[in-house]
């Protein structure tokens, strides 16, 4: 395609006005980039919308910059830092590790070792190509290695161990099959033979690597020109308990182990416990060792914590057996932090207007936009618009239309690609979303900004329905505020998340995106908060406040999610593997936790379609006089939103609904509902308990989406309007539409102080129209 | 279509021999004194039926290896004299056959020059033992020597010229040879013949049986050290580098760019045979305390040249093999004259036209046809996209994946029948949104096909509304591919044109 390409990141993605802001920027093809920092008004380039609207800024920002190529380094391993070389130049010694591999590799997989690939020294314990268990020594010219003859099975749980004696050159590798009726794939019943032990005299005694090699978990070193020393023959699977001997160690101690006795501590140099130091609020990526150094292990790339171990049986989570999830899971394509040089620090001056920015880089006919989302120094506007960050985190350079067969089935759509996300998909080395799977099969928990994600970029749009989502999607209610004239400030979830409720308070009223589907418990606490004391808040989304998101305090740039139970998830959390490993919260959705969406903004998710949206229709209850003023300028039997920017209407993508049994507050009233809905608009599967057909738009009432209204204590008000595609709507006709309109009369009563309009009508009799 | 309702029965008792190693207890594994090669290639399977380890024999040639040569060794003795004499012809032979396929096959060098550098090294061997007093056992030493400063000559062309004219200087060298041992002065009185050679069978058993025990003893050592030397240069370093250079496609070229010197190894492996071959010239004249010109004749050569042929080109167990048929004909059917040369010919010519590569490569060559004609008889049974025959669910993993097809195959042949031209006119008229049943169903099957080859539009650069059809790969990183070059303004258009690019796959599958 072209030559030059520029990718780029921000950290943090949500500076405040007057901080400093950090661009992590890579460029191939040039060594320069014009760089100009723009307010970003209107994404979507859709000629029936106001199209791509930027505004250039002036700040302190040279208009060239120098730049280079970076390089991203994936998968995730732990590393021992071993100051004192205690791992390195072992002459007898044995490795030994619970391995719960999950895919085979075309190239090797270690599980434990201090190797380096290009220079043939130390040792390595791994899986081969075959699958067969294989440990490797080498000296700096010679490579000897000793390998069991079958395969391990994938998803089932082994004891592997590998021991050297110098003297007299012998290796043994056992292999202990640990499968019981909990922890594996499959169970006791397959007569399968997992065990395996294999003797033979080498003829290289291993080298000390000294700085060439680190000791891994899951990674042996290897070293090029660019990428410096970086992790390669990375592992997919996961590992429990592991350690090191500096002696040969005889088959009573080997079988010992295997079931998970306390090893012995004669020669002990390392035993790596990942149960050691979990806690009621989870567990980080340092796996500790009980041995005599306390060497510990530091996971990169966020290797998956609280997973279910080789002892295993059946606790619902770690609260109840700790010293069961021991499982910790590797990826050799995960990403969490692209750790990239930074090219430019920019310093945001203070009375920068809140709002969307970006750094915007040109060379070569080649442009990216790397936005950042800028909250005011202080609050100043009544109207906080609440851009929700989790939301695009967890949608990340999502591969559904390039991966997911089903996604297709799914949207009703043929995806559009564009020559960027091809560009894009290419590298394939900026990491996966919470809506894609690892090569072996396993969901992604985790999605970090600390990399280039292209589906950040204000002109994107999502292939599968090909309109925009997320970012640019909001970028629509954004422009919408600036046409009618608004003064409003931005925040993000995470500053949500951060300050609770503190963070809406100065706020007359918030308005959220258009998909604010991940939230923390932080956050609900938050929005549930300013609800009660008070807070008005515009709910104009679907399929919000869905997934327990976790995220840990001191690193705001990675959040994680567990997909389980119920719900439209991409994916399926093992059995166990349900909570959170960043804050020991049990994933899954908030209606599975007692906070259903309806529970806080009146609606929660009930259907998804992307063929096609239609419009909503007022209700009866949009005539009480209580809201009638919602209504303002809009006919009895007007369509509403029967146009927008998302397929066509104001109610569909992904629409909510009011319903008293999921707790939508009692005196919420309904004041229009769409209609209309295809078949490609199916009832959410957490509503299916019995399965039968006719679920879909045409035949299921609870298809459809709600617009409500209710008050909350303290003059406190929720207009919630439960649908993705109402926002944007909002930028038809020039954004004078009566989505619009409808949008208008709520802003304006709800940022008046005081009462709200129509409270005084709490009577029931002779006050229809 | 016809559905074939006959099944098949299929699986078998393999006939292998398997072992079943226990987890719980060591395997320990032996290795070649000063190597990391084992002494035996095993392979081990968890058999997919039974889920039961199997250990088997991986490479069983070292077993026949031992079977045959041991029969060859045990049972000589009780043979005649006249047999054994042919027995240990045969193993000199094969030992010179082993070491040429080295040259021929490893190396690639066409050279025809073989028997001249047995000759040389016979001559000097002899001549040096005969004038100069030479003991019998370094006679061995001088003709691998005269051996290899031969080969290093006759080296240095090769990398020059190519295969045939090669085979031409290495033939005319041979004639030179012989000319050229026939004109000498000294052994004018001989025809150019050394007699009365030292050796090491003593002088008063030669032709004895003793002394033919004894010959036959030092050919099959010969020929046991000639299959070392075989499997050494073949399968160690030097054999692997050139293995790259020998592929028919640009092999040369890549085994260069990445770095192998291939010309370097040739020049070393046709060194080391040519030294080697030598040694054989030197036993050769002790083995018949003679040596005469007739070693440098076109009619040895020859029928050395179909000893390989028959047995085929590369392998040592071609060589041997070929020897064989070839040596129990020319010298164990004496009766029959010179229609044994016709019938050597005759298998030559028979194992060229109907073998790919001689003998040794029949086994091979029967798999290939057995499992050519395997799939003939099941492209004759199924059809494209079909149904899973018995014999083809034993290569299925996932049975599920068996039921899939089963399924697929009926439902398609189900919505072939709702492919109207009303259904593809309402899908003209609305690409999204609600249709009717038909058309949902049609819609529904397309959309849930698997990645690889599935249809995408992408937007060109040149504008909003400019759009192409293209199929994804189906592989993470891997780009998807155009499918055709026209240029949709529509966004509807486009997703009608992979509509009825859809249909016309459901249609022709």
């Amino acid at each position: 395609m072209t030559n030059t390409r520029i990718l780029g990141y921000s950290d943090p993605l949500n500076p405040k006005a007057g901080a400093d802001v950090d661009f992590m920027i890579s460029v191939e093809g040039s060594n320069e980039v014009d760089a100009k920092f723009v307010r970003l008004i209107h994404g979507d380039q859709n000629p029936d919308g106001p199209g791509f609207i930027e505004e250039e800024i002036e700040v302190d920002l040279p208009s060239v910059l120098a730049v280079k190529r970076q390089y991203t380094k994936i998968g995730s391993f732990a590393q021992c830092a071993d100051p004192d070389g205690k791992l390195d130049g072992l002459q007898s010694f044995t490795l030994f590790a619970h391995v719960y591999p999950t895919q085979r590799k075309n190239e090797r997989q270690t599980i434990m070792g201090r190797w380096t690939i290009d220079r043939n020294k130390g040792y390595g314990l791994g899986i081969d190509p075959e699958g067969h268990v294989s440990l490797w020594v080498g000296d700096g010219k010679n490579v000897d290695h000793i390998a069991t003859e079958i395969p391990l099975i994938p998803h089932a749980w082994y004891f592997v161990a590998a021991s050297f004696d110098a003297i007299t050159k012998k290796a043994s590798v056992h292999v202990i099959n640990c499968v019981n009726s909990w922890n594996s794939r499959i169970s006791t019943v397959v007569p399968f033979e997992g065990d395996s032990w294999v003797e033979e005299e080498l003829r290289t005694v291993p080298s000390a690597t000294g700085g060439d090699a680190d000791f891994n978990m899951a990674a042996a070193t290897a070293w090029n020109q660019q990428l410096g020393k970086y992790a390669a023959f990375l592992f997919n699977g996961k590992l429990d308990r592991s350690g090191v001997y500096e002696r040969a160690l005889g088959r009573d101690e080997i079988k010992a182990l295997a079931s998970g006795d306390a090893p012995s501590e004669k020669g002990l140099l390392a035993y790596w416990n990942p149960t050691v130091g979990i806690s009621r609020k989870g567990i980080g990526d340092v796996i500790i060792d009980t041995g005599p150094h306390g060497m510990d292990m530091l996971g990169t790339n966020r290797p998956v914590r609280l997973m279910t171990g080789y002892n295993w049986l059946g606790a619902d989570s770690f609260h109840m057996a700790p010293e069961t999830y021991g499982g910790v899971h590797f990826h050799e394509d995960a990403l969490t932090d692209s750790k990239w040089e930074v090219s430019h620090t920019l310093a945001l001056p203070k009375n920068l207007k809140s709002g969307v920015y970006a750094l915007r880089l040109r060379a070569e006919g080649v442009e990216d936009h790397i936005p950042i989302i800028v909250r005011p120094e202080t609050p100043r506007a009544k109207i906080g618009f609440l851009l929700p960050t989790f939301t695009y985190l967890a949608y990340a350079n999502e591969h559904l239309s390039y991966e997911a067969p089903i996604a297709q089935a799914i949207v009703a759509h043929t995806p559009v690609i564009t020559a960027e996300d091809i560009e894009f998909k290419k590298l394939e080395e900026f990491g996966l979303s919470t809506y894609d799977h690892h090569t072996d099969g396993a969901g992604c928990c985790y999605s970090s900004w600390r990399r280039p994600i292209v589906s950040l970029r204000p002109k994107y749009r999502m292939p599968a329905m090909n309109f925009p989502w997320a970012l640019p999607a909001d970028l629509s209610l954004l422009w919408w505020l600036e046409h009618a004239g608004y003064d409003y400030d931005v925040l993000t979830d995470h500053d949500l998340h951060a300050e609770g409720v503190d963070a809406l308070k100065p706020y007359k009223v918030i308005l959220n995106g258009t998909h604010p589907e991940y939230y923390s418990e932080e956050m609900m606490d938050g929005t549930e908060e300013y609800l009660s004391q008070g807070g008005r808040v515009m709910y104009l989304g679907g399929n919000g406040y869905y997934w327990v998101t976790g995220m840990r305090a001191d690193e705001p740039h990675c959040i994680e999610v567990r997909k389980l139970d119920a719900g439209s998830r991409a994916w399926q959390a093992e059995p166990g593997e349900g909570h959170l490993a960043c804050t020991g919260e049990r994933s899954g959705l908030w209606r599975s936790r007692g906070r259903a969406p309806q529970k806080i903004v009146g609606l929660g998710f009930t259907a998804e379609g992307m063929d096609a949206s239609e419009h909503f229709e007022r209700m009866p209850d949009s005539f009480h006089k209580r809201c009638s003023w919602i209504m303002n300028g809009i006919g009895d039997e007007e369509k509403i939103g029967d146009f927008g920017l998302a397929a066509g209407g104001a109610a569909g993508v992904e629409l909510d609904r009011y319903d008293l049994a999921l707790g939508t507050p009692p005196n919420a009233q309904l004041l229009a509902s769409s209609w209309g809905h295809s078949d490609n608009y199916p009832l959410v599967s957490e509503e299916v308990t019995y399965a039968f057909p006719g679920r879909g738009g045409t035949q299921d009432a609870q298809v459809r989406g709600d617009m409500i209204y209710f008050t909350t204590p303290s003059d406190g008000a929720v207009f919630a309007a439960g649908s993705i595609a109402w926002s944007q709507a909002l930028p038809c006709n020039g954004g004078e539409n009566n989505v619009g309109t409808i949008t208008r009369n709520i802003l304006d009563a709800f940022i008046k102080d005081g009462t709200l309009p129509g409270s005084q009508y709490t009577g029931d009799e002779k006050l229809w129209r | 279509m016809a559905q074939d309702t006959k099944y098949y029965q299929v699986g078998q008792r393999p006939h292998e021999i398997f072992f079943h190693p226990a987890g719980d207890s060591p395997m320990r594994r032996r290795r070649l004194p000063f190597t990391r090669r084992h002494l035996l290639k095993w392979r081990s399977r968890a058999n997919p039926k039974s889920l039961r380890q199997e250990r088997a024999l991986s490479d069983k040639r070292p077993f026949w290896w031992t079977l045959s040569l041991g029969a060859l060794l045990v049972t000589t003795p009780f043979l005649s004299n006249s047999m054994i004499t042919i027995v240990a012809i045969f193993c000199m032979f094969a030992a010179i056959n082993v070491l040429w396929t080295l040259v021929i096959g490893t190396a690639g060098i066409f050279s025809l020059a073989t028997l001249a550098i047995v000759g040389i090294g016979g001559y000097a061997a002899a001549g040096l033992n005969v004038w100069l007093g030479l003991p019998w056992p370094l006679m061995f030493a001088a003709g691998g020597l005269a051996g290899l400063i031969v080969g290093a000559f006759l080296a240095l062309p090769s990398t020059r010229l190519d295969g045939l004219y090669y085979a031409l200087l290495t033939m005319g060298f041979a004639e030179i040879c012989r000319v050229f041992v026939i004109q000498l002065k000294v052994l004018g009185p001989t025809n150019g013949s050394i007699s009365s050679v030292g050796s090491f069978i003593p002088q008063d058993w030669f032709l004895q049986r003793p002394g033919l025990l004894l010959g036959f003893g030092g050919a099959f050592i010969l020929l046991l050290m000639s299959l070392l030397v075989f499997r050494v240069v073949h399968s160690e370093r030097l054999g692997m580098s050139l293995q790259t250079a020998r592929e028919e496609v640009g092999g040369e070229a890549f085994a260069e760019t990445i770095g192998i010197d291939y010309r370097r190894a040739r020049l070393y492996v046709f060194m080391i045979t040519s030294g080697c071959l030598g040694i054989i010239g030197g036993f050769y004249s002790m083995f018949y305390m003679s040596i005469s010109p007739s070693i440098f004749s076109l009619d040895q050569l020859l029928l050395l040249f179909a000893m390989i042929v028959i047995g085929g080109l590369g392998r040592s167990e071609g060589a041997v093999i070929g020897t064989a048929i070839v040596v129990l004909i020319d010298k164990g059917m004496l009766e029959l004259g010179p229609l044994r040369i016709l019938l050597i010919a005759a298998i030559m010519l028979g194992v060229t036209l109907w073998t790919h590569n001689g003998i040794a490569g029949i086994r091979e060559q029967f798999r290939s046809y057995r499992n050519r004609k395997q799939s003939e008889a099941r492209a004759r049974r199924t059809e494209k996209g079909g149904e899973v025959m018995p014999e083809e669910a034993i290569e299925f993993t996932d049975k599920q994946e068996v039921y899939y097809r089963r399924f697929h195959k009926r439902l398609r042949d189900h919505l072939k029948t709702l492919i109207t031209e009303e259904l593809i006119e309402e899908h003209r008229r609305a690409p999204l949104g609600k249709h009717s049943d038909a058309l949902n169903r049609v819609l529904n099957f397309f959309r849930r096909g698997e990645m690889a080859d599935k249809y995408a539009i992408m937007r060109q650069p040149e504008g909003f509304h400019k759009y192409k059809v293209v199929a994804f790969s189906g592989e993470r990183g891997a780009p998807p591919r155009l499918v055709d070059n026209k240029i949709y303004e529509n966004i509807n258009d486009a997703y009608h044109a992979v509509f009825l690019l859809r249909v016309n796959d459901l249609l022709e599958s």
